[in-house]
């Protein structure tokens, strides 16, 4: 099986799996006990006013057919509106998933380098006093509960010494705004617009090339200049629309993660503020973490390097850290790689613990608080988006896992 | 190599963590406060549509309405004072309300506001009758027949049904002026994140303009006020503090930390009992106390036994400890409350001291007489909810047991749901007892007593109370605008109430705010409005 077909079937594969996942929810949160309608009433009910909730919430229609309205909207694109604010949820959901990654990758980061490196010393170190320490910690950090730790780390360093805030994203009126380019001037903005709107096409031209090139290598020069020129003229095609078309005058490119964001609008201080928030809860949560990965790379390792070709490379002569690291780790990566991606996509679904004790506005707050009030069309859009997170990143690990191990064939 | 190369980026990243940790926690923002709560707008800051507490505290910064309640109030009708409307009057059958309206106040594009805005908003209101909006919620169509443009600066209200708590209603955030250039005569204005700050919300005329307002994942992320120089009260020093900046968090354990570190400058709920407390202790903190108008009763089912007898529900009404409930549940932080009326507020009388607290005397007596005895004793479900909607409900519900047991006559076993199930649970009236609470919508005894003890307003509540007497006394008090006839008939209201015992008062809780020892202007009284506009800091 070629790459690409691998690609796109696991990519169609995707497609019942998040039928079925939406189905399964859709039916279970519609048996739960608890009527949307009655929570809208704090007070007083009266029974017309119920009425035309109901309506309102489509909560009139037979199952089947609020099923059918909702599915015909996923195809759109369209993820529904909020039962308890009418909102987009997509809206709603795309607004707090910068939040949620941005937590999520620096707290992989956290728990992925000191997990790591504490268990590849741990199993050079096997049965030795070093290894117990860092089996115990492993242990304590996943054991102990995130939010008490959270809240450990609160008391110390925000309350004790005043280094390091409660919670929050960054200090009110620093949010960062990105990168925004003033596009009043016709040329300048126009060769802004288009050489911005150059990266994610070059980027795509390059899989693309990559792709074919190391695939298919009866691919005829002909077939390559019409597509090149075909995308050329898409190119400058969008970026005049786009240039044109635009309202505000104005280009923001902005990620919506603020340590990122504070960086392109190159402003220090709003850098290190967002990166002081940003420091206790990835934290928090990497330790946590670091324990899962500590034991898995302990033990891995430790088959590892008992393996042949490791004693071969220091008969060799080579130093030790770069048989541990270069040698042993690489050829044992392949768990931890998993283990990875399972865990992003875990983080990726938000971490509600972590969320609620540093107040960071993520995903995981957002679900719980759209279940306890039944918010059926919020519920069934995070699970969907959740589904199609995991899904791609089950996808870039299975792939990566193609390009890491060379014994593996897709 | 390595060694060294380690070395230098330990040193490098030990001297960058000295340079952000040593730097101030942030730049001195001049004439600001900051402000930290865990509530949140809950839909839009429309006054038509919005009937969350957190959205009418910011709906009132950011409007005017005819009249207002002074900082301090008691819910007497002497301490309503003028705000857009400089005096009024009301014609002898109460039915029809006269405002005449202050002159020279500017909306933001300078169009000066005239009794044709009075108009627009109430019939804006009332058309739109949106269901999750007060309009509906409170009924403002039951009550008001049509408002009329009489002068350039007076406006007149006709009544369907003479209303003594009408002036109460107009100070409430329902009923605060809107801008007719931000709302749509037929559409709420929701909150969207493409359009500007100005066109998510349709007030003006108010202290504070909005200056900023995101809402990320369905909540606030930010909220910031700046001060509004059209505002009618400016001359008079009004805002006080000209920027406000609210911070949200996450629980109140986060707010109380954050208060603690100084992260912000004034708390205001949700802030836990056991929080307060260490607070109270900390002298660099101020803790506020004040007059909440949150009340809790346990209601009883009235169509099945064993509640469908009226001297059971004396008698288990007869046996609750209310020192327990508020002293270990609440540590001190709440009242024993013996009337619907909350204290604080005209027409409260402590009609339920009578029943005795407890009095299980009175318990076994009555339920003699319905053949419960010690070893025949009372058994019955005793409902409350788990979702945080309430606060401590499981420990409520734990130490009424207790109170409730300790009779000998009556045994109590505890059923529990989420506050959604919950309230299906009571519309499908399979609760036998359950504990409820309520905050007004407008400050007046009428508010605390048709929504309960009249046989159609009290519906909601599914309890099946019905009472012919109640409602013609219920309907003189509302309709009766000279406060001493309506406080001898609360009073008789309240009696005959203890008589019926459709339901028991346990507590009143208190509201608390804490903030730097610095910050003066807050007042926590019984309308429960939070007057951004008074705040302010002391150097």
């Amino acid at each position: 099986m070629t790459l690409r077909s691998y690609v796109i079937s696991r990519i169609l594969l995707t497609i019942p799996m998040i039928f079925i996942l939406l189905t399964m929810v859709f039916a279970i949160i519609r048996v739960l006990p608890g009527d949307p309608v009655l929570l809208h009433f704090e007070k007083v009910e009266n029974p017309q006013a119920m009425e035309e909730m109901r309506r309102r919430l489509g909560l009139d229609k037979p199952i089947w057919a609020q099923y059918f309205d909702y599915v015909v909207g996923l195809f759109k694109g369209d993820l529904g509106k909020s039962m308890q604010d009418y909102s987009p949820v997509a809206e709603q959901i795309f607004s707090a998933f910068p939040a949620t990654l941005e937590l999520a990758i620096f707290a992989m980061i956290i728990a992925v380098f000191i997990g790591i490196i504490s268990g590849v010393e741990a199993s050079k170190a096997y049965n030795k006093p070093q290894d117990h320490i860092i089996r115990v910690f492993g242990i304590v950090t996943y054991a102990i509960p995130v939010f008490f730790l959270g809240m450990i780390l609160q008391m110390v360093f925000a309350v004790q010494l005043h280094w390091l805030p409660v919670g929050g994203r960054t200090y009110p009126t620093m949010e960062p705004v990105g990168l925004v380019i003033r596009l009043s001037q016709p040329p300048w903005g126009f060769a802004v617009h288009f050489l911005l709107s150059s990266i994610p096409g070059l980027l795509t031209l390059a899989t693309c090339l990559g792709i074919t090139k190391a695939r298919h290598r009866k691919f005829t020069r002909k077939i390559v200049f019409a597509f090149v020129v075909a995308f050329l003229f898409v190119w400058i095609l969008w970026a005049f629309a786009g240039w044109h078309y635009m309202s505000i005058g104005e280009l923001r490119i902005a990620t919506g993660m603020y340590t990122a964001d504070s960086i392109l609008e190159a402003n220090l201080v709003k850098f290190v503020q967002a990166s002081r928030y940003m420091l206790l809860p990835s934290l928090t949560l990497g330790l946590v973490l670091s324990g899962v990965f500590l034991r898995l790379t302990r033990s891995n390792m430790f088959e590892t390097l008992r393996l042949d070709f490791v004693t071969a490379a220091r008969a060799r002569g080579l130093q030790e850290s770069t048989v541990t690291y270069g040698y042993a780790l690489r050829n044992a990566f392949l768990p931890i790689l998993t283990m990875m991606g399972l865990q992003f996509a875990a983080l990726l679904g938000g971490a509600v613990l972590t969320e609620t004790t540093f107040s960071w506005p993520g995903l995981g707050r957002y679900l719980v608080d759209r279940i306890n009030f039944r918010d059926y069309t919020a519920i069934q859009g995070a699970i969907v988006v959740f589904g199609v997170f995991v899904s791609i990143v089950s996808l870039v690990v299975d792939l990566l896992y193609a390009y890491l191990d060379p014994r593996i064939r897709l | 190599m390595l060694i060294i190369g380690i070395v230098i980026i330990i040193i490098i990243i030990a001297g960058v963590a000295a340079y952000v940790l040593m730097m101030p926690a942030g730049p001195k923002l001049k004439e600001t406060l900051i402000m930290g709560t865990t509530d949140s707008v809950e839909r839009c800051l429309d006054p038509a549509a919005a009937y969350d507490f957190f959205g009418w505290e910011i709906i009132q910064s950011l409007g005017c309405g005819l009249v207002e309640y002074k900082a301090g109030a008691t819910g007497a009708s002497s301490d309503i004072v003028s705000s857009l409307a400089t005096s009024w009057e009301t014609s002898t059958d109460g039915k029809i309300w006269t405002f005449n309206l202050r002159q020279g106040v500017k909306y933001d594009d300078g169009t000066e506001f005239n009794a044709t805005h009075v108009k627009y908003t109430f019939d804006r209101g009332i058309g739109i009758a949106d269901e999750d909006g007060a309009f509906v919620g409170i009924g403002y169509n039951g009550i008001i027949e049509n408002v009329t443009v009489a002068d350039k600066y007076v406006v007149k209200f006709y009544l369907k049904i003479p209303f003594a708590a009408f002036l109460s209603l107009m100070a409430c955030q329902a009923s605060y002026i809107v801008d007719p250039t931000y709302a749509p005569e037929t559409a709420i204005v929701e909150y969207n994140s493409s359009r500007t700050v100005r066109q998510n919300h349709p007030m003006g005329l108010g202290p504070y303009k909005l200056a900023n307002w995101t809402r990320t994942a369905g909540k606030d992320s930010a909220i910031r006020l700046e001060a509004n120089p059209n505002y009618w009260n400016a001359p008079g020093g009004y805002p006080k503090t000209k920027n406000i900046i609210i911070t949200f968090y996450a629980d109140s354990t986060g707010l109380a930390l954050a208060m603690t570190t100084g992260d912000v400058d004034i708390a205001f709920r949700q802030l836990a009992t056991t929080d307060v407390n260490t607070m109270k202790t900390n002298a660099n903190l101020h803790v506020w106390e004040g007059t909440g108008a949150f009340i809790q009763y346990l209601v009883f089912q009235e169509k099945y036994a064993p509640f469908d007898v009226t001297s059971i529900r004396r008698a288990v009404g007869a046996a609750i400890n209310r020192t327990t409930i508020v002293q270990t549940v609440f540590q001190g932080q709440a009242q024993k409350l013996y009337s619907m009326i909350p204290i604080g507020m005209f027409g409260y009388d402590d009609a339920f001291v009578v029943l005795g607290d407890p009095n299980y005397t009175l318990t076994r007596q009555l339920l003699n007489l319905s053949g419960y005895n010690e070893t025949n004793k009372l058994s019955f479900k005793l409902w409350y909810e788990t979702s945080g909607h309430y606060p401590q409900s499981p420990q409520q519900a734990q130490v009424l047991k207790s109170s409730l047991e300790a009779s000998g006559v009556i045994s109590v076993s505890l059923e529990s749901r989420d506050w959604a199930s919950y309230k299906q649970a009571r519309d499908q009236e399979i609760m036998e007892a359950y504990i409820y609470g309520w905050y007004p919508d407008y400050i007046d005894p009428d508010d605390y007593i048709q929504p309960f003890l009249d046989s159609s307003g009290g519906s909601w509540l599914h309890h099946n109370y019905n009472n012919t007497d109640m409602d013609q006394l219920i309907a003189w008090a509302r309709g009766n605008t000279t406060s001493t006839t309506r406080n001898d008939l609360y009073g008789q209201i309240q009696d005959l109430m203890v008589t019926d015992c459709p339901m028991v008062p346990l507590y009143q809780g208190a509201a608390y705010a804490v903030s730097n020892t610095n910050v003066q202007g807050i007042y926590l009284d019984i309308t429960q409005s939070w007057r951004h506009w008074l705040l302010y800091a002391t150097e």
